[in-house]
């Protein structure tokens, strides 16, 4: 189910109405928002329900006897069982694919003539997620971080709680699974700031990314054209800000909708685009996601803790398989490589290069930062090698005789969105909008509302799904 | 904070606001029409499913979707066909679809546009994909989907402002067409295609009709035209001999599942069926297929009551024009046996 259709505003208010009336007491609520959960995942494809039962009795298995257990071997075994069961549902679903043909090719270059039918695996929306979030309970049990769930309804609402279920916010079994031991219910304010989160992203997904900024981007990264310079740098920024505002919007309204049953997730985006560096990035972009792989990959695999040498193989190899979590593609994996380069380059300046940063060369390095991010991105976007370097080459007038495909409109009107999405994350990477908003007048809030809630409605959208639904 | 205020301010604006929208266009002759999409054609494939042997199935492409009324077709036989024709598309994956996977054997009525149907067997090429795109929709959609449909048709069919269609009319309303129609200087090579505006109503059931203004606005008409000149001018060559092939494969098939198949060849005129006797000549392509098909066939020329019939906009016929041409139609094939009354039987 998508939050940008009615058929989801129809099962809010049925969710919100029946949490809200005096008809049941919190274990029962929280049944009841187990089921609703399950429904909302099970309208997509019913049958893959059966994974996240799965995946819900191993790690709440495993969590039990890793609490209990005091013999490591065993301790071990039940952590790996669980990682095994998550890794493997993800392998097979995600990768399996990719791995076949990646071995038919390898097998071929020894002169093997073999060749084997893809799969044509389906993958269950929000795989990448939901295994993260179950891993790093076992995994903080097993590092006796946390203690285990009081209850299986507890844990498993805590698997598929629908706000964040197929794409995130990756949320921590700390910060969740303790929020449903009370009963839970929003403030008057909570529940309308959850509606304006909810308008807010509605208004990212549907007016910003679907309807200004998508066609354009499809235009540009399915042509099969050598594209002129401006065409490529168009379409690469509309790219940016479509996977920005579909992504954000999609956190904001996970966080909006939560806030309204009285549940509070985290940040997952903070102003990215405004950031110094790629350090900073990464504090902002996806905030769950990085800190997931800092906390369970980079800070394993040696972190700082070893040297400088260790230190940039931990990263560049945190940031490919980072980039490999997005998709089962090589274009990823370059992707999160040129991030691994970027961190590394920018440990290197630091260290030998250092500078201040001041309010006047600050914004210079922020878009210097965004113009990196926008190259990456065109891996990311790109389905093939061929189509990413023709968009690089262009993009760099390395070709002379690139067509021009974008009429004048979509030119100037990706240029203004992107450049007030530029400016807004500058003039807003200091604060918050929940800080914004107190300054602002009631009036003036309330005619803003008005006007997102107006372009939503007759931007209409034909239920486009989330880009990140697919990771 | 005051969130409560902003949150009753908001609310107030946005009914308001919708609803001068709403007045404003409706004072500008908008009414409330219903989307021809992916969702509503992927509902009546399904009808497929459970389709007995006495019932009727129409492929094609805008003319048999226009020119065929259902209603007029349940008055002279005693059942409604499952219109499933798609504008500008060919038929052949929409027929192929039938005959592969599902257990249909009932009637078929291939409506032949020999521009459509002898276009391509290219599967990224516009004709193949604008019908395979609602094949793979109903196959593909999820039951949030089907649900999710099911409510947005209460409000198409209530809100002008709910307008937003897959096939993006110059004069559609949602944000997107408004933000298409500003101009500015090209910076392209391509030839610029002239503003295509709605002109045909569709119903819950899937009957098209052509809109009054259509039919009676002579100006408006040829602005339909312009288009049909502009898709013409820049049509590739037909490629026969892949298309029949393709087609012919499903045919025998589908005859083999003891499946009644029919051929119709619904009325075009002026410019557009002089371009088409040009560049697709009936003795070359539409008997010829009749010829290999060998099944029963009609084309509007043979008939008396039917070859003069004029299309407003050279392609489809008028609502009343239609319901004449399938009346007449109907006529003509019960006397042949390719059809039967059931209302008699």
């Amino acid at each position: 189910m998508l939050f940008n259709s009615l058929i989801f505003v129809v099962f809010l208010v049925i969710v919100l109405a029946v949490y809200y009336s005096k008809l049941f007491n919190w274990t029962n609520k929280k049944r009841m928002l187990l089921f609703a959960s399950y429904v909302f995942y099970g309208l997509w494809n019913p049958p893959l329900v059966i994974l996240l039962w799965i995946s819900t009795v191993v790690d709440w298995t495993a969590g039990k006897r890793l609490a209990v257990e005091e013999n490591e071997r065993k301790r071990k075994f039940w952590l790996l069982l669980s990682m095994f069961v998550n890794l493997g549902f993800l392998g097979f679903f995600k990768y399996g694919d990719f791995l076949l043909e990646n071995f038919v090719t390898i097998v071929n270059l020894f002169g093997l003539d073999y060749n084997a039918r893809p799969m044509d695996i389906i993958l269950p929306m929000g795989i990448s997620f939901y295994t993260f979030q179950t891993m790093s309970y076992t995994i903080d049990i097993y590092k006796r971080k946390i203690k285990p769930a009081r209850t299986f309804l507890d844990f498993a609402l805590y698997v598929t709680f629908f706000p964040q279920l197929v794409a995130g916010p990756i949320v921590r079994a700390k910060d969740l699974i303790t929020q449903f031991y009370e009963e839970k219910k929003a403030t008057y304010n909570q529940f309308v700031w959850g509606i304006f989160l909810l308008t807010i992203g509605l208004f990212q997904k549907v007016v910003l990314a679907d309807t200004l900024l998508s066609g354009v981007a499809d235009d540009v990264f399915g042509s099969s054209k050598l594209l002129h310079g401006i065409d490529a740098w168009t379409g690469t920024l509309a790219f940016s800000g479509q996977i920005f505002f579909d992504f954000a919007g999609y956190s904001t309204c996970a966080i909006g909708i939560a806030l309204m049953l009285g549940i509070i997730l985290p940040d997952n985006f903070r102003y990215p685009y405004a950031s110094l560096g790629f350090s900073d990035l990464w504090n902002r972009w996806h905030i769950s996601l990085s800190s997931w792989l800092r906390d369970y990959l980079y800070i394993p695999l040696g972190g700082n803790r070893h040297g400088i040498t260790r230190m940039y193989v931990a990263l560049m190899l945190t940031m490919l398989l980072g980039g490999l979590w997005h998709g089962a593609a090589w274009t990823f994996m370059v992707w999160g490589g040129l991030h691994g380069t970027y961190l590394i380059l920018e440990k290197l300046q630091k260290k030998y290069l250092p500078f201040k940063i001041t309010k006047w060369n600050g914004i210079f390095l922020a878009f210097i930062t965004f113009s990196c991010v926008n190259i990456t991105w065109v891996f990311f976007r790109a389905r093939e090698f061929d189509t990413a370097w023709n968009m690089i080459k262009s993009m760099f007038y390395m070709q002379h005789d690139g067509e021009k495909i974008l009429d004048s409109f979509s030119v100037v009107k990706v240029c203004i969105v992107i450049g007030i999405l530029f400016l807004c994350h500058w003039i807003m990477r200091n604060t918050s909008m929940k800080e914004v908003s107190q300054k602002t007048s009631p009036w003036v809030l309330g005619i803003v509302w008005a006007i997102l809630f107006f372009l939503i409605s007759i931007a209409q959208g034909n239920g486009e799904q989330f880009i990140y639904f697919q990771f | 904070m005051n969130l409560k205020k902003s949150f009753l301010i908001a609310l107030v604006i946005s009914v308001i606001g919708l609803a001068c929208w709403e007045i404003y266009w409706r004072s500008h002759g908008k009414y409330p029409t219903l989307n021809d999409d992916k969702s509503l054609w992927a509902m009546h494939r399904a009808d497929i499913e459970t389709a007995t042997k006495d019932d009727v199935v129409i492929f094609g492409s805008s003319r048999a979707y226009f020119d065929l009324q259902l209603s007029e077709w349940e008055k002279w036989t005693g059942i409604k066909p499952i219109q499933l024709s798609s504008t500008g598309s060919t038929p052949l994956p929409s027929f192929h679809d039938l005959v592969n996977n599902t257990n249909f054997n009932g009637t078929v009525i291939i409506g032949v546009t020999p521009g459509l149907v002898f276009s391509t067997t290219y599967p990224f090429a516009e004709p193949w994909q604008r019908i395979q795109s609602k094949v793979d929709h109903f196959h593909n959609r999820t039951y949030a989907q089907r649900i999710n449909y099911k409510l947005s048709v209460l409000l198409q069919q209530n809100l002008v402002f709910m307008s937003g269609d897959e096939e993006l009319w110059a004069d559609d309303i949602d944000l997107k067409a408004l933000l298409r129609r500003i101009n500015m200087k090209s910076r392209t090579k391509d030839p610029i295609m002239p503003p295509f505006y709605y002109f045909g109503d569709v119903s819950i059931e899937r009957n098209m009709s052509m809109t009054a203004r259509t039919a009676k606005d002579t100006t408006f008409a040829n602005k339909i035209i312009d288009v049909w000149k502009y898709y013409g001018g820049g049509a590739h060559p037909p490629d026969k001999e892949n298309t029949m092939a393709f087609l012919l494969e499903d045919v025998n098939k589908f005859k083999e599942k003891g499946g009644n198949l029919i051929l119709v060849r619904c009325p075009s005129s002026g410019g557009t069926r002089i371009g088409e006797n040009m560049g697709l000549p009936r003795a070359e392509y539409w008997d010829d297929l009749v010829k290999k098909a060998n099944v029963k066939s009609y084309h509007f020329e043979d008939y008396d009551q039917l070859k003069d019939l004029t299309c407003p906009e050279e392609s489809h016929l008028s609502k009343e024009d239609a319901n004449y041409f399938t009346r007449e139609l109907i006529k003509i094939m019960l006397e042949d046996g390719a059809i039967t009354n059931l209302k008699t039987n």
